[in-house]
């Protein structure tokens, strides 16, 4: 039975395989046009690389011939064919620049440019989840280097495989039409070169595959060590950790050493088998001419395109190896955009909304093997300030995910003023509420881009009201170029407060019905606290809002106090009743004052 | 320069290969000659037979030399860059933590690898080549010459132009990769930054401006690599037409030598053309490395700096000091390089062996900056540090940082076991030694519900665990350490109140007698203090115990009115 189902599995492997194979070309559709005429344009190359040798080998026949009747007009004889090199070889010089300005252009332009929109466009329709558990450098990478490897099938497809193919079949068949004993000859040695060249590529590439690994591990150890140099250095470890270093990194030079030098030796070994396969057509050739008088011409010809063969053969090796690498990449890429997107609704949020919030045995987990929240209700009537607390991994941020539906619940109903929001449209659901979260986040761009994210509209004279009542007027003018200073996530001329009070600005200016605070002051030194709360006071007044907060301050003079526990609330109620009742919040509350 | 005589070795295996590989084209020239167009005149074919035997031989002497000059070169080249890249980490890791931070960790990190990697690459693309095409070229030429001097001259006419025009284009692609390489990281930024605000974007319904920005900036790079990918296609085309056209001119004038009787044959220019074509194609082969030459000098230069800073912890001898815990802090101001302000300004205090301190104050006051003069990782700019009354000057950082163990602000986690994280603390410490402290963390019971236990596999930064457990864990790794001073840096903010109370309790009974400090902005962890620091825009404005301060200290009083809404006094 295990033996059948392995059986099962590997044709399936299989047949994946060759649907991505498939999907890959399909993906071209759209440039098929280009390709077309490209191919077309190699074609022309193709004519060029055969009629070239094929010329200069009459020529050099010609030379012969004349030498040794002592002619006069040699160099008249000769002209006719110069002249008609000369065009060949300029031809193939501007055909061989259009065909690459062609690929290069039409390639990069709508193929690795066109599959870079796709997936930032299918970035917009997944599920939060996705960014969750996904770390941020593999989407980069699919998006960055997987799409570039891609792009270079495309060239290889056109300019290598099928150049490589037709020119190698065009080379044989004007051979036999030359002779087809050196024919044989060629067609039999030169793919010993091929041969050759792809076995030292297939022993080098696992090298290669392993001196890629190491790589990326000693990539990550040198980020890890350096990062933490602080630890390395407060603990006297730096010896450990060069040790550490130097053994990976002798490692990875060893398997660079094999895997390097097997792929040099490729060109080489090319040329000394190019080499045995000239020599053995010199004796063929030359026991033909002295035993059976064939022309010295066809020889000469036969020599110059024995030199041509070797070449799309190396092409076609090359492709098919890149190929391999490709079809890697193209899975990545058509994994990420075969995702399942996020379903969602066509429903309309309640217009003018009152705020009157309803949570009716709601159910959530992250993990199907770990409930977290089961059979939550709740009922928050508008304008009411709810506190929510409780320890760490009880489920207070889950709520925030469920409101704004970045996570969907698995059981039950979230209402807002009457209406189901799995019913609204995730945007209009969305609408409803302004965000301060945490983990502030602001975009590259200028100081009034950022608080008017949530409202593009916005006058100046709106951002800065804002702003005042936000208490980040004062510093914003100090800033270099005020209101239109360029700042992001990582500038260090603001701090990480003031980044908080920018994003408090921001919801203020989008003016939402809702607000959710989530750990909003964690960064902020208790002075600039004090102005926060005043500003949030302000945000919160008149509008229903659901506050998370370590700081007691923030959380005392809420409506009511939701204390959260595994996903339950085990207690709900005003600050003092709490404290009154001496159950788990009044043990959180009093444990802070403990030895 | 250790490897001179490999080097050397190298070289020369590579020039006789590149010999044989020129006397190739004058035999079969030979070959045509004398046995073929000979054929007429008697049975050239013993003659033919021979020629191709030689021909056998020097190719195999070739096939031969060039894979021992590959195989020297490899290692060579290893040698070369594993050395260097041990170097960039070595001289990292006795640097100031001042100048890594200057250096900036990722700019380190693309040193280490990106920039080592390019130079290697080029180098390795260059070593089997670049020796081949001024061989290849001087030989062809004089080869060239032993049959005709003029035809000689194309040669030596052609070669230059071509290697000129792919130097120019060379110089003309730095500007353009530069740019290409910007909008690229511009891209990368930007979809990095929509990850990470996925959250606010969609609260805000702002995926579609999101999706704009991502798009207009692939557009621009697009057009961009086009721009540098076309320049760079020219090369190709245009040093193949200038020597095929180089071919051309050898078989025109070759043709006039022979009309006027020089007594060149035509084997001659059919030899003639061979090397053209050897040169060219060795040529080609190094072009794309000759344009990434510039990309080379930029890497090379990048490794220089981090190779020349000076700025490295001064190696003061260790000679194993113990302190007893005792730290005064006499006048002591630092002012961080470039700033108009101290960071901290004449600070007095004298802490007593076993006594527990608490340093508390708001974001910017000087506590985290404290902590790294405390711990050597940064000099003082201005007074004393004394431990057991010696100048922190006198004690090597070693000895100071061997004494006091201490958890950082930043939680950092290493990739590896959660023993291996504890064992930084204490190489040799026992299993028990470890669960003791996990204990003392509160983090035993999520070790315990792993199955790997001690094994468990943290990934890079510890993206497996939480912000809590991290900080727990980086907790339990300083208490693992037997020291005579404990620091304790804003280590508990991630944690709730009943978590850390507990973690408190343990780590006061774990660090009896000994000296412990801890940084916070928790009123409530500081409290219980035996002395209580109040930092404020890097100056002391308050010292006592908690009752004193909250009577004395406006500020004090102000941070745990607004913290605690007054509920515990």
């Amino acid at each position: 039975m295990s033996v059948k189902k392995k059986q099962t599995q590997t044709k399936e492997k299989k047949r994946l395989f060759d649907r991505n194979t498939r999907r890959l070309i399909r993906s071209m559709k759209p440039i098929r046009g280009w390709l077309t005429l490209s191919a077309m344009l190699c074609a022309v190359l193709i004519g060029c690389a055969v009629a070239a040798p094929q010329i200069l080998g009459d020529l050099i026949d010609r030379l012969y011939a004349d030498t040794k009747s002592g002619s006069d007009q040699i160099v008249a004889h000769l002209l006719p064919g110069l002249g008609v090199l000369l065009a060949l070889y300029a031809l193939n010089a501007v055909v061989t620049y259009g065909n690459s300005y062609l690929l290069n252009t039409v390639v990069t332009r709508f193929y690795t440019a066109g599959l870079r929109v796709r997936l930032s466009e299918k970035l917009g329709k997944l599920p939060v989840s996705y960014m969750d558990k996904t770390p941020f450098g593999d989407v980069i990478d699919r998006m960055m280097d997987d799409v570039g490897s891609m792009s270079s099938i495309v060239y290889n497809l056109i300019e290598v495989l099928m150049t490589g193919f037709l020119q190698m079949l065009v080379i044989a068949v004007f051979l036999f039409f030359e002779d087809w004993h050196l024919a044989l000859v060629v067609v039999v040695l030169s793919p010993l070169s091929v041969f050759l060249s792809g076995k030292l590529a297939s022993l080098s590439e696992k090298y290669w595959h392993k001196h890629f690994n190491l790589g990326g591990e000693l990539f990550a150890l040198a980020e890890e060590s350096f990062t933490n140099y602080p630890v390395t250095k407060a603990f006297n470890r730096e010896n450990a950790m060069k040790e550490k270093y130097a053994k990976l990194n002798r490692t990875h030079q060893q398997n660079g050493i094999a895997a390097n030098f097997l792929s040099a030796i490729v060109q080489p070994a090319i040329v000394f088998v190019d080499a045995l396969a000239y020599i053995v057509i010199a004796l063929v050739g030359g026991w033909l001419i002295t035993k059976h008088g064939v022309p010295i011409g066809t020889v000469v010809t036969v020599i110059l395109f024995a030199r041509q063969m070797s070449t799309p053969l190396e092409r076609i090796a090359f492709g098919l190896g890149e190929s391999q690498q490709v079809k890697a990449a193209s899975k990545r890429v058509f994994d990420l955009l075969d995702l399942p997107e996020e379903p969602d609704a066509a429903g309309e949020a309640p217009k003018p909304v009152k705020g009157h919030v309803e949570f009716d045995k709601v159910c959530f987990s992250y993990d199907p093997e770990k409930p977290l929240i089961r059979n939550l209700t709740m009922d928050v009537q508008p304008g009411q300030k709810i506190a929510i607390v409780g320890p760490t991994g009880a489920g207070k941020t889950t709520i925030v995910n469920l409101l704004m539906r970045f996570y969907d619940i698995q059981s039950g109903e979230i209402r807002i003023d009457g209406r189901n929001t799995a019913e609204m449209s995730r945007s209009e659901a969305r609408k409803l509420f302004a965000m301060v979260l945490q983990e502030t986040w602001l975009f590259k761009g200028t100081v009034a881009e950022n608080v008017a994210y949530g409202c593009p509209d916005a006058t100046r004279e709106q951002i800065v009201e804002a702003c005042e009542s936000a208490y980040c007027d004062r510093f914003i003018r100090a800033l270099p170029d005020g209101y239109d200073t360029v700042i992001s996530e990582d500038s260090t001329n603001i701090s990480s407060g003031q980044k908080q009070l920018l994003t408090i600005a921001r919801a203020l200016l989008a003016d939402r019905s809702l607000l959710i605070l989530d750990e909003a002051t964690s960064n902020v030194d208790t002075r600039t606290e004090l102005l926060l709360q005043k500003a949030m006071d302000r945000l919160m007044g008149g509008r229903t809002s659901f506050v998370i907060a370590h700081r007691l301050s923030t959380i005392v003079n809420a409506d009511t106090i939701l204390v959260i526990r595994d996903g339950q609330i085990v207690e709900q109620g005003k600050h003092r009743d709490l404290l009154a009742r001496r159950g788990f919040y009044y043990e959180l509350f009093t444990s802070q004052y403990r030895i | 320069m250790p490897h001179k005589g490999k080097i050397a070795l190298a070289t020369l295996l590579m020039a006789v290969s590149a010999v044989c590989n020129l006397l190739l084209p004058t035999m079969m020239s030979d070959i045509l000659d004398r046995g073929f167009y000979g054929a007429a005149e008697g049975n050239t074919f013993p003659y033919i037979v021979k020629t191709t035997l030689w021909m056998l031989a020097i190719s195999t002497v070739s096939f031969g030399s060039v894979v021992g000059g590959y195989w020297i070169v490899y290692h060579v080249l290893a040698d070369y860059t594993c050395d260097l890249r041990q170097m960039i980490f070595d001289k990292v890791h006795t640097m100031t933590l001042e100048e890594v931070g200057r250096l900036g960790t990722s700019n380190l990190v693309t040193r280490i690898t990106h920039d080592v990697g390019n130079l290697n690459w080029v180098v390795s693309m260059i070593c089997g080549n670049l020796i081949i095409i001024p061989l290849m070229f001087l030989g062809g030429v004089l080869l060239c010459m032993r049959k005709d001097v003029m035809l000689s001259l194309v040669i030596l006419l052609a070669v230059p132009v071509v290697i000129a025009a792919v130097l120019l284009m060379s110089k003309r692609m730095t500007g353009l990769w530069e740019v290409s390489d910007k909008y690229c990281d511009r891209q990368n930024d930007l979809v990095r930054e929509r990850l990470r605000g996925i959250r606010v974007i969609r609260a805000f319904d702002r995926e579609t401006k999101s999706h704009e920005r991502i798009s207009d900036a692939t557009r621009v790079m697009s057009d961009n690599i086009i721009r540098a990918n076309i320049h760079m296609s020219i090369v190709d085309p245009l040093a193949c037409f200038v020597l095929n056209l180089a071919a051309l001119l050898v078989v025109f004038l070759g043709g006039v030598r022979i009309e006027r009787g020089s007594g060149l044959t035509a084997g001659d220019i059919f030899a003639v053309i061979q090397y053209i074509g050897i040169i060219l194609s060795s040529i080609l082969s190094v072009s794309f490395a000759i344009i990434m030459l510039p990309h080379v000098k930029v890497a090379a230069r990048r490794i220089c700096e981090v190779t020349d800073s000076k700025a490295t912890d001064d190696e003061q001898t260790s000679n194993g000091r113990t302190f007893s815990g005792g730290i005064e802090l006499r006048n002591l101001s630092f002012a961080y390089p470039g700033a108009r302000e101290n960071a901290l300004r004449d600070l007095n205090l004298t802490i007593l062996p076993g006594q527990k301190v608490s340093v508390i104050g708001g974001t910017g006051s000087g506590k985290s900056t404290l902590v790294s003069l405390l711990m050597g990782f940064r000099k003082p700019t201005g007074g004393q540090i004394l431990f057991d009354g010696v100048d922190s000057a006198e004690c090597s950082p070693q000895d100071i940082r061997a004494n006091i163990s201490c958890s950082l602000q930043k939680a950092m986690i290493f990739s590896g076991t959660i023993a291996d994280n504890l064992r930084m603390g204490k190489p040799d410490a026992t299993d028990e030694e470890l669960w003791d402290a996990l204990e003392l963390a509160q983090l035993a019971d999520f070790v315990r519900e792993q199955k790997a236990g001690l094994d468990f596999k943290l990934t890079q930064a510890g993206t497996n665990i939480s912000g809590g457990q991290k900080q727990r864990l980086a907790i339990a790794r300083a208490a693992l350490r037997d020291a005579p001073i404990y620091i304790f840096d804003d280590s508990f903010s991630a944690l709730d109140f009943l978590t850390e109370a507990k973690v408190r309790g343990s780590i006061n009974r774990r660090t009896q007698g000994r000296t412990q400090i801890v940084v916070t902005q928790r009123v409530v962890s500081a409290m219980h203090s035996d002395l209580i620091v109040v930092l404020s825009d890097g100056a002391v404005v308050g010292l006592g115990r908690h009752e004193d301060l909250l009577r004395d200290c406006g500020i004090y009083r102000e941070i745990f009115h607004s913290q605690t809404g007054g509920g515990a006094e």
